[in-house]
């Protein structure tokens, strides 16, 4: 496969994951979820260019962003539960108490 | 092969956008998982055997997962959590067209210079390495201190998660080892005299 077609994937999994941020303003996990698609664009982007340049750098980074999105998700949702124990809902625009 | 990518890529673009669009968050985990296995596939047409292995471990066996038990954790009714959708929608398709179409702008006329590669993937697999076995000659080698420092993000991730959701105001009913062996025998027997009727 050309190496076009890796980018114009992993540019609108990454849009979509952008998309999915701004629209579920009321539901905390799905914008946790679309921090994960976007995490999996860039993926597919390193790996396309992996596969293009013939290089294995490429695939070492891209286990670092698993490791760093299994350790975002992990936080993401223990502050979620937290907040939700406190608050009683998962809406984003209720996240106003540090607002002065 | 091209055919193979389009009908994975069409898939995976068609399952993304049902994971941000669905109404349930049930429903929304599990187009989630489905298409983080058809990244997995087509990590493999690349060449990533290892990392999609990981991908399907990693993602679909403990991320997916852990999104699932919070989404049951969480007694709330997800059918008002759609309120505001119509209020944002505009908005974020305008800011998400608007940046996808800055990327395909770029990548119009974008030309990959070809270097020689870093680390060859194909001198590597013609002296018989595997891609597992390739990864692990670099990754324990010239990228260690990286590989040492994910290992503490992924502590710290832990201690955090486990602080954050630790709860100590629960009573649970734990064994206390020092307390247990220091205990003298005048705190717990007391002698009394069999004879007396009233104790």
């Amino acid at each position: 496969m050309e190496i076009i077609n890796y980018l114009i994937l992993s540019s609108i999994i990454f849009s979509i994951g952008l998309l999915g941020i701004f629209i579920n303003r009321k539901n905390m996990i799905t914008i946790l979820m679309s921090i994960e698609l976007m995490l999996l664009g860039v993926n597919i982007n390193f790996i396309g260019f992996s596969y293009h340049l013939n290089d294995l750098s490429g695939q070492i980074f891209a286990m670092f962003i698993l490791v760093v999105a299994a350790a975002e998700a992990a936080v993401g949702l223990a502050i979620l539960t937290v907040f939700f124990k406190n608050k009683g809902t998962i809406s984003v625009d209720k996240i106003n108490q540090m607002k002065g | 092969m091209n055919l193979f990518f389009l009908i994975i890529s069409t898939l995976l673009v068609i399952f993304s956008a049902l994971v941000v669009l669905s109404k349930n968050t049930v429903h929304s985990v599990l187009f989630l998982i489905f298409s983080f296995f058809n990244a997995a596939i087509l990590f493999l047409i690349s060449n990533a055997e290892f990392l999609a292995m990981t991908l399907i471990i990693v993602y679909v066996g403990a991320v997916a997962v852990l999104f699932l038990f919070v989404v049951m954790m969480i007694n709330i009714n997800f059918t008002k959590l759609k309120e505001g959708f119509l209020k944002y929608l505009p908005f974020g398709i305008l800011l998400s067209f608007i940046f996808l179409t800055e990327l395909t702008v770029i990548f119009s006329d974008f030309v990959v210079d070809f270097k020689e590669p870093k680390i060859n993937i194909e001198n590597l697999f013609l002296s018989g390495n595997s891609n597992t076995k390739s990864l692990g000659l670099f990754m324990y080698t010239e990228y260690f201190i990286i590989f040492q420092m994910s290992a503490y993000v992924l502590l710290v991730a832990m201690i955090g998660a486990i602080v954050l959701a630790y709860n100590p105001k629960k009573k649970v009913k734990s064994q206390d080892i020092f307390y247990q062996n220091n205990i003298k025998k005048e705190d717990v027997i007391r002698l009394t005299d069999p004879n007396n009727k009233e104790k």
